[in-house]
């Protein structure tokens, strides 16, 4: 046991405070979009902020046993706490279904969500794990593994269903690659098949978040032009289809960078170079093709959800309602918002914005506040992310190092998916904005998630392991 | 690269991230306005508030269309809760069959809404929207209802206002109101669905004036269309205003007396205050009750059987119906030839009865005489003399010139053309000229002599009512009138501008003497025609007429003034198939003349004899 003055010299004040901060801005919209004027005590237990303050009173508590628990804890019970979440989120697929998802255990505003708490579990896991890997002898076992990890509750999740969730979990691919994880024992057995290569590492294997958002882009290019005609000036009276269009562009890119590379490579590497060069375009065309037909062969109403968020295609009080009463609720905010309490869309009297305490309460926020109220929100969340970024790379401890980083990739997804779904940037994929909405698993995880970190931050001096 | 140096790439796409999002939401929140009009759109639901139509009053103040509340009972779907549609149906009187149907009835009234680029058919109907299930219920009807309807969520009442016309009178003049159709709507935007719009009279006449302003009312609603609370605290409402009333010159007494008189028969009353040209009654019989024609509910059930009525009930005789005037014509033929110098007041003709038919009368000698004894053979060879001054040699290009000219006359006596009547559906009558025989006879095929009928308004001449009426206003004006109209004025602001105008006919008003002397001598003197139209202390000046009917008994027809000095009142009256003018017509115009300026009937006798009598069966089909 440590002295509380100690303590409080030791936490991470400034992440401490964003986190308080988004909790109480959190809590102010909520009561101002459940507002009741015969309930007006904010600790009516009838009313939604009576029952958010309550989750948050718990996860006071709970945050307070966190701090006095000494934080080896973690890695110890990690594996149990794990299991504990995964047979929780097979029990939940037996629970009676809440709005289409069987995602409760639990009846009613006392129920909680196991899918919440398995973004902590498997943070921690996953932490344990690589924290006892050996970067530079990775194994197809160890990637795997690794992958296992966060695939089988993301599995689980995918079940109930929970879509949101479910891409939530490829956070971890983040932090598998800021560990140096890399794909290569998989990608080199593959490649050094192909007769001829001798690779002994590969720039795709370690590097695959980049890959991973350029191949994200490919798709969505051949996608946002999957029904448009190019036309070229060599052929006037010929348009030429979208994908054939994306073939076209990558081939004369390909041509470049083939004809850069025979001039710039060393001559012993440029048979090599103009292979792989080749081996790109064939890959990439093969993605572009495959995702131009596998999108002709989805169904309509697929269809549809993809053209929508692509823009290509507009139903305001059709399919696309939420986004668009949503993006009308940011949008009419104004510079400086239609003031506290005076959502004229978002509150839930009116309840143009569905879901408008829980996954659409960016909305309410931005309309009451206005530009200079979803700027700050923005800033404070982007500080909140980089200063978890920062409390990682200063730990001592690798363990301490991953969990970090899971927990600023998985505020990363929350912030930048549901905010992406209230500005039209993204599908509507129902996750929480972290300490905002209204939700007690969310609320009492995401707390839980970031007094973990304030503790083992706190505590980084003392080990040496 | 080191591990390590990992974090820049991670910490580069958060930031990328942060920058994207915050631009898009500057773009969204400072930049782009449409998101706040669409928001509107969503939330803010403009609620319409139609005034009461302003009130129209008598010349004596008297209240003659006002308004009486109704009730709607209306539904919205989405608020109903297990509708028992037996005890509802019973609650209304219905049977539950009927109530279905009324639900579908209503559903597919909405229409269909046809997406252009998808082909998918939606109904316009909307289950969250109000619509009126039952409409224009009294408050005796909807009392009844209203008591029980806590048992029927998603059904209220609500208040809207109709004409009501104390005095079942005018139905003809005033008009009727009547649901606005699709183009009236796409014409005006001030319409919307449901509204009410005059339909004809002078509510379509004024109907800018009468309708007032609209209150706009902006409410926050939610998804489910309920109102939340004023927009903006009701900063940008506006308040519903109700037009001022209109006051027209008609008497209201003499209204009601002159439809007394003409019951059971058919025809008109024109009556109209010489010096302002105000009209003071107008009769079109038979009539109806107004009241028949207020509300949907009404209007579905009386207008066919009106619309069938072979006497024609809604047909706006004094505006519309365009008859012969006969011998009254004689008095504005003798005015032109004044003017035109063919003759002069003493000009005596003979009674030559070998060209036209006569009564036995002494042979005229005078206008005056000529007038009191309507000579047809006298007003023969007086239009003989208007038509034919020889100004050419060729005695068909000379009537064309003549011709010409009285019709340039008749036109400054209002006739020919339509008079700027403040009432919609008034037609022209018929005043022939050159081109008009040039059609029917060809070019130079005609003269006088193929077309003397005209003389003793015969023939092709056609007037209306109000015309008729308009001869006599300006012969006891002496030569000029101002056009004749309903509104003596609008709120405060009097009568429209041209209606305060002097219209000069082209006699000059010393050539008047002659003919009002005739007239006068024609009622007051032994030999006259129009002695039925004799008041024991008023001096009625009148002219009858007899117009010959092919199709049956001859129209009875008289048009009078009085008193012959400052005169107060002119008259014309129209009987139809009534025979002699001295007959119905004169009496009427008479009872209207004395109750408009005595207000009590001495003759009662003769009151009684124009009321008691028949000449028309009411004839359904």
């Amino acid at each position: 046991m440590r002295k509380s003055g100690d303590l409080f010299t030791k936490t991470d004040w400034p992440l401490f405070i964003s986190f308080l901060l988004l909790v109480v801005l959190g809590m102010a919209t909520i009561y101002s979009v459940a507002y009741n004027e015969e309930e007006p005590n904010l600790f009516a237990l009838s009313e939604k902020y009576g029952k958010q303050l309550l989750w948050l009173g718990i996860s006071a508590f709970a945050g307070i046993l966190i701090f006095l628990i000494d934080s080896t804890i973690y890695r110890k019970v990690a594996e149990l706490v794990y299991v504990i979440v995964l047979v929780m989120l097979v029990v939940v697929l037996f629970m009676p279904p809440i709005n289409g998802a069987r995602a409760w255990i639990g009846i009613g505003s006392l129920g909680i969500q196991p899918a919440e708490f398995a973004k902590i579990s498997t943070a921690l896991l996953l932490s344990k794990y690589i924290s006892g890997l050996a970067v530079k002898f990775q194994t197809t076992k160890s990637v795997l593994l690794a992958c296992l990890i966060f695939l089988v509750p993301s599995i689980l999740v995918a079940l109930q269903p929970d879509a949101g969730t479910l891409i939530v979990f490829s956070s971890f691919l983040f932090v598998m690659y800021r560990e140096g994880l890399t794909f290569d024992p998989i990608i080199l057995r593959l490649i050094n098949s192909i007769p001829g290569f001798k690779f002994k590492a590969t720039w795709f294997g370690s590097h695959f978040i980049p890959v991973l958002f350029g191949f994200l882009l490919l798709c969505t290019l051949t996608l946002a032009f999957s029904n448009y005609n190019f036309h070229v000036w060599f052929l006037p009276n010929q348009p030429i289809r979208g994908v054939n269009g994306i073939l076209l562009i990558l081939f004369i890119l390909t041509l470049a960078i083939l004809l850069l590379a025979w001039f710039f490579s060393i001559k012993r590497d440029r048979f090599k170079v103009l292979l792989v060069i080749s081996l790109v375009f064939i890959i990439t065309s093969g993605i572009a093709l495959s995702v131009d037909a596998a999108f002709s062969g989805l169904a309509r109403h697929q269809k549809d959800r993809i053209e929508l968020v692509l823009g290509l295609k507009k139903d305001p009080d059709g399919k696309d309602y939420n986004r668009n009463r949503a993006m009308a609720a940011v949008g009419s905010g104004g510079a400086f918002g239609k003031g506290y309490k005076e959502a004229s869309l978002s509150s839930l009297k009116t309840n143009h914005v569905p879901e408008s305490e829980t996954d659409f309460i960016f909305c309410p926020f931005a309309e009451e506040w206005g530009f200079l109220g979803s700027f700050t929100l923005v800033v404070i969340y982007l500080f909140m992310i980089i200063r978890i970024i920062l409390i990682a790379e200063r730990q001592r401890v690798s363990f301490n190092r991953i969990y970090a980083y899971c927990v600023a990739m998985i505020l990363l997804y929350h912030f930048s998916i549901n905010i992406g779904m209230n500005i039209g940037f993204a599908p509507v994929i129902g996750i929480p904005l972290p300490f905002f909405s209204y939700g007690g698993s969310s609320i009492l995880s995401f707390s839980i998630m970031i007094i973990i970190l304030l503790k083992l931050d706190s505590q980084r001096k003392d080990e040496f392991n | 690269m080191k591990l390590e140096q990992r974090k820049y790439i991670i910490i580069f796409f958060t930031l990328i991230v942060g920058i994207c999002y915050t631009f898009r939401l500057f773009y969204m929140q400072v930049i782009d306005d449409s998101w706040v009009l669409r928001a509107q759109e969503i939330a803010e639901k403009r609620k319409e508030i139609l005034p009461p139509r302003a009130v129209i009053f008598d010349r004596n103040g008297k209240k003659i269309v006002s308004n009486k509340t109704y009730y709607n009972l209306m539904v919205i779907e989405d608020n109903i809760t297990k509708l028992d549609t037996q005890a509802f149906a019973k609650l209304i009187d219905w049977t539950p069959i009927q109530v279905r149907n009324r639900f579908k009835e209503i559903k597919s009234g909405e229409g269909i809404y046809i997406n252009k680029t998808t082909g998918k058919r939606t109904s316009n109907y909307q289950t969250q929207r109000a619509y009126p299930f039952l409409k224009e219920l009294t408050l005796d009807e909807i009392t009844k209802i209203a008591l029980h309807l806590d048992d029927f969520p998603g059904f209220y009442e609500e208040v809207t206002s109709m004409r009501s016309y104390p005095f079942s009178n005018g139905a003809n003049i005033l008009g009727y109101l009547n649901e606005t159709t699709r183009e009236e709507i796409e014409e005006d935007r001030f319409y919307k669905p449901g509204n009410n719009i005059g339909r004809s009279g002078i509510e379509r006449y004024y109907e800018k004036e009468l309708r007032g302003r609209k209150g706009i009312k902006y409410i926050v609603t939610s998804a489910m269309n309920n109102a939340i609370e004023p927009y903006a605290d009701g900063k940008y409402d506006t308040v519903a205003k109700q037009a001022p009333g209109l006051k027209l010159g008609m008497d209201i007494a003499l209204q009601e007396y002159g439809e007394l008189l003409m019951q059971n028969k058919k025809g008109c009353i024109v009556a109209i205050e010489p010096k302002s040209g105000e009209i003071l009654t107008m009769v079109s019989a038979p009539s109806f009750d107004p009241n028949l024609l207020v509300g949907r509910r009404n209007i579905t059930l009386n207008y066919p059987k009106l619309a069938a009525d072979l006497n024609k009930p809604l047909f706006p005789r004094p505006l519309q119906a365009e008859y012969p005037p006969g011998s009254i014509f004689k008095l504005v033929q003798s005015l032109i030839a004044l003017q035109e110098g063919v003759i002069n007041n003493n000009s005596g003709f003979p009674c030559n009865k070998e060209i036209v038919g006569c009564h036995n009368h002494p042979n005229a000698a005078g206008v005056a005489q000529a007038v009191q004894y309507s000579c047809n053979p006298y007003f023969y060879a007086v239009v003989k003399k208007i038509i034919q001054q020889k100004k050419k040699r060729n005695n068909f290009a000379d009537a064309e010139i003549g011709l010409n000219l009285w019709h340039q006359y008749m036109n400054s006596f209002g006739l020919g053309e339509k008079l700027a009547t403040d009432v919609t559906g008034q037609r022209a009558g018929l005043i022939p000229n050159s081109k008009y025989y040039d059609r029917i006879y060809g070019h130079n095929q005609w003269a006088f002599s193929t077309i003397r009928s005209i003389a003793i308004g015969q023939g092709e001449i056609k007037l209306t009512p109000l015309q008729m009426a308009n001869i006599a206003v300006i012969i006891a004006n002496n030569g000029w009138y101002i056009t004749p109209h309903f509104v003596k004025s609008i709120g405060k602001k009097g009568p429209l501008a041209i209606y305060l105008k002097k219209n000069a006919t082209m006699v000059d008003a010393k050539h008047f003497s002659s003919v009002i002397e005739g007239m006068r001598r024609v009622v007051n003197e032994p030999g006259g025609t129009g002695g039925a139209a004799r008041l024991n202390d008023l001096l009625v000046c009148g002219k009858t007429g007899t117009v010959q009917n092919s199709q049956g008994q001859d129209h009875s027809v008289f048009i009078a003034f009085a008193p012959l000095e400052n005169p107060q009142i002119a008259v014309a009256v129209f009987v139809e198939n009534a025979g002699a003018g001295g007959t119905w017509a004169a009496p009427i115009a008479s009872l209207i003349i004395e109750k408009y300026l005595k207000s009590t009937i001495t003759d009662k006798e003769k009151e009684t004899r124009v009321i008691e009598g028949v000449l028309a069966k009411t004839k359904q089909p």
